[in-house]
């Protein structure tokens, strides 16, 4: 294969990335073991929260849960074969769960990293190549290869676009834009990753039943679902949807000592100043829904809307800046619904109720519910993807 | 406006402390109100805000647009048809183009303002001026972008233009030399983009091309600050310093404006501030948008009393300034004095987009 002057190998030079596994292969299961592993004694720090989460997420233990949540053991399954992944400059662990799944679903991988030098891409590259050295996964290093190039230097884009089975494109609709101007095989499959947003249903009375200390822990919870990304991930929310009776009284507590948290914790950059107001004053002049304005902090506004109505467009925002709305009947969930909403975190309903309802309402939208506090934690099923099924294709024998 | 005319008979700089914040304050709020009633979206903005436009409000309390908002909406006070030109901001990062709409009477302010705060600094009489630019082709006169605007307007201070360099931006020696022996006994003028002086007259240059290397006589006004260069930005005594130690130029001024906010820019003085005039003041703004104290460096806000045909007579900057106390300085009068740093940078967002 052709490269470009500029490209780094972090990981597997020579690999030859033409090997394909059954997924859940034990030699994967066992590789990510040893990761895990190996993360937990580079980073005794613990200044890294994100690669804990990894090396948890890897752990022998995990891994087989999710087997037995996804495999078929009726069915034949293997990789497709080579997964190109084109992952997102701002989550430094984005790469390595993009990785993973491509190491489950048993097939071998090009990770072109960010450009960017976060600490976690080196020191879960040390990991990995510290594991690949071991005699035992001698057939996982051909099945990984990390690179960082600029996405300037089209040619490796170009190159690898030609000859993967896959291609797994983070990083929103500019990159998958850029992305589908490079011819690739026929039978090649694009994931793409596209532009989301996200929103937060809270039941009022709910929340306020619970003693203050519990309380504070769901809107911990939300502030880390939100601020660990500056709210710039496409799971965060950006619409809270109130309901039930105590609506006032529940939000004055959650945004009052969500606010606390901000002012403790959260830190921004002063371009987020200019953002916040930007954006309010924008609002302000064209949005005809808005009931109110309350701006806590820099990084806190919110925006209280008249009522959810028909075509309720909700803009993306970041740096903590959220639209809040009451909704009476949870079928009204339907204007805010589109195909670009990915998640929503609820709290104070049952996981049974949701199912139910959802179940009932042909929502074009919405790919993911999960209790708040879980926006971020990402897994095989993503952005509506079943990535076990789509990243391995099915022997058919009869 | 009426209360523009009591200012034109006098020096730009004219008004003291005192009697300048008086009357600073009274015609800003007059021009609040002003674009409030006749601009619907200004209104939407203050309605949102619940501003109080009865209260005679103090500068700090004036509501101000964020200066990207001009990219996103058509901020017009004026009637369609009154449109006179349209100015376009060159936009350096973000999407699209600041769109200004000027009228007739917005047109004559801004250039009798110019004129008067250019001839505090150089005198009354016309020069000749060296452009460090390409001449501008097919110019549409209704429709301007930000450099040309610039141009233009400081042309009228000329009494002959001629341009550095040809349509591939190489420097054309014949024409400076010619300009320089025509001209170089007496007092003229070069004028350019921070950018385009550095590139040019500082890195391209080559000097053994100029057969008459005398620039005693030169005044150079600089402005524009160092844009698409920003990583090769220099400090502004190391920039002085090259320029008069490279070309023998002595009089460096460099100036500060906003397309947003054209006539009413600030020149910097002798001792290396920017001096607010009767039709300008500024106000530096933290993190959370609180008035900065003397010496804290934070986001600048622009006041002008020129904008009529737009509400762009508060703006809030993506710019990081900082007034200074410099009792020592004289000049110009008793105007705030600022600096500029550079503009504010462009965040590395957390988050899942962007590779």
């Amino acid at each position: 294969m052709n490269e470009g002057k500029n490209v780094e190998y972090l990981v597997g030079k020579k690999a030859k990335l033409d090997f394909v596994l059954e997924p859940f292969s034990p030699k994967i299961i066992n590789f990510l073991d040893d990761l895990s592993k190996s993360l937990d004694n580079e980073f005794n720090n613990k200044n890294f929260p994100d690669l804990r989460a990894l090396s948890f997420f890897c752990r022998k233990n995990n891994i087989l849960n999710l087997r037995d949540k996804h495999q078929n053991k009726d069915s034949i399954r293997f990789g497709l074969g080579l997964l190109f992944h084109i992952t997102p400059s701002n989550i430094p662990t984005n790469f390595a769960y993009s990785l993973i799944f491509g190491l489950i679903t048993g097939n071998s991988n090009v990770v072109k990293v960010p450009s960017k030098k976060f600490d976690e891409i080196k020191i879960i590259c040390k990991s990995i190549n510290y594991i690949l050295s071991k005699k035992k996964h001698f057939q996982i290093k051909n099945m990984i290869s990390v690179i960082r190039y600029y996405s300037t230097d089209q040619l490796l884009t170009k190159n690898f676009s030609a000859v993967c089975d896959a291609r797994l494109i983070w990083g929103g609709d500019n990159t998958i834009a850029d992305l589908k101007k490079f011819e690739t095989k026929a039978k090649n499959i694009d994931i793409p990753f596209s532009d989301r947003y996200s929103i937060s249903l809270i039941n009022s009375e709910k929340l306020l039943k619970l003693p203050d200390y519990k309380i504070k822990n769901v809107i911990k919870n939300f502030y880390n679902d939100t601020y660990a990304v500056d709210q710039n991930a496409c799971s965060s929310p950006h619409l809270i949807l109130w309901k039930g009776k105590f609506i006032t009284k529940a939000k004055k507590f959650f945004w009052d000592h969500l606010n606390n948290l901000v002012q403790e914790k959260y830190k921004s950059p002063l371009i987020s100043t200019v953002d916040n107001h930007s954006k309010l004053v924008a609002e302000l002049i064209q949005n005809k829904n808005i009931h109110s304005f309350k701006k806590f902090d820099k990084s806190l506004y919110v925006i209280t809307l008249k009522k959810i109505c028909p075509n309720l467009f909700i803009e993306k925002t970041k740096w903590g800046f959220f639209y809040e709305c009451n909704i009476e009947n949870l079928k009204n969930i339907n204007y805010v619904v589109n195909r670009n909403l990915q998640t929503l975190t609820y709290f104070g309903f049952s996981k049974k109720f949701i199912k139910t309802f959802f179940e009932k309402n042909n929502f074009k939208g919405i790919d993911r519910i999960v209790p708040i506090g879980q926006a971020l934690n990402i897994n095989l099923i993503w952005d509506g993807y079943d990535l076990t099924k789509i990243l391995s294709r099915e022997i058919e024998i009869r | 406006m009426h209360f523009l005319n009591n200012l034109m008979n006098q020096n730009a700089y004219s008004l003291e402390a005192v009697s300048k914040f008086k009357f600073f304050k009274k015609y800003i709020n007059f021009l609040t109100t002003f674009h409030y009633k006749k601009s619907n979206l200004y209104k939407s903005y203050l309605k949102g805000m619940n501003y109080n436009l009865k209260k005679n409000q103090n500068l700090s309390d004036i509501p101000f647009l964020p200066v990207r908002l001009f990219k996103e909406f058509n901020f017009l006070s004026i009637k369609k048809k009154e449109i006179f030109k349209t100015l376009l901001s060159s936009g350096t990062t973000s999407n699209g183009l600041s769109k200004i709409y000027i009228d007739k009477n917005n047109a004559l302010n801004q250039i009798k303002v110019l004129q008067k705060i250019f001839n505090n600094l150089i005198g009354n009489s016309r020069l000749p001026m060296l452009v460090i630019d390409k001449q501008a082709s097919n110019i549409d006169r209704k429709s301007f972008n930000a450099s040309i605007a610039a141009i233009n307007g400081f042309s009228i201070f000329a009494n002959e233009i001629v341009y550095l360099l040809d349509h591939e931006n190489n420097i054309n020696y014949k024409i400076l030399n010619d300009f320089l022996k025509r001209n170089h006994k007496k007092k003229f003028l070069i004028f350019g983009f921070t950018s385009n002086i550095f590139i040019n007259l500082i890195k391209n240059i080559n000097i053994k091309k100029i057969l008459i290397k005398d620039f005693s006589n030169a005044f150079l006004v600089h402005g524009g600050g160092w844009k698409k260069i920003e990583e090769q930005k220099i400090s502004r005594t190391k920039f002085n310093l090259t320029l008069n130690t490279k070309l023998g130029i002595q009089n460096i001024r460099n100036y500060y404006g906003l397309v947003e906010q054209i006539g009413s820019i600030f020149f910097e003085c002798k001792c290396g501030y920017f001096v607010a005039s009767n039709y300008s003041e500024v106000i530096i703004r933290d993190e959370n948008l609180n008035v900065c104290k003397k010496g804290e460096k934070g986001l600048v806000q622009l006041l002008s009393l020129l904008p009529t045909s737009y509400p762009g007579h508060s703006i809030l900057t993506e710019d990081i300034g900082e007034i200074v106390n410099d009792d020592n300085c004289k000049c110009y009068g008793s105007g705030t004095r600022f600096i500029i740093h550079g503009r504010l940078k462009n965040a590395e967002l957390r988050g899942c987009s962007n590779t």
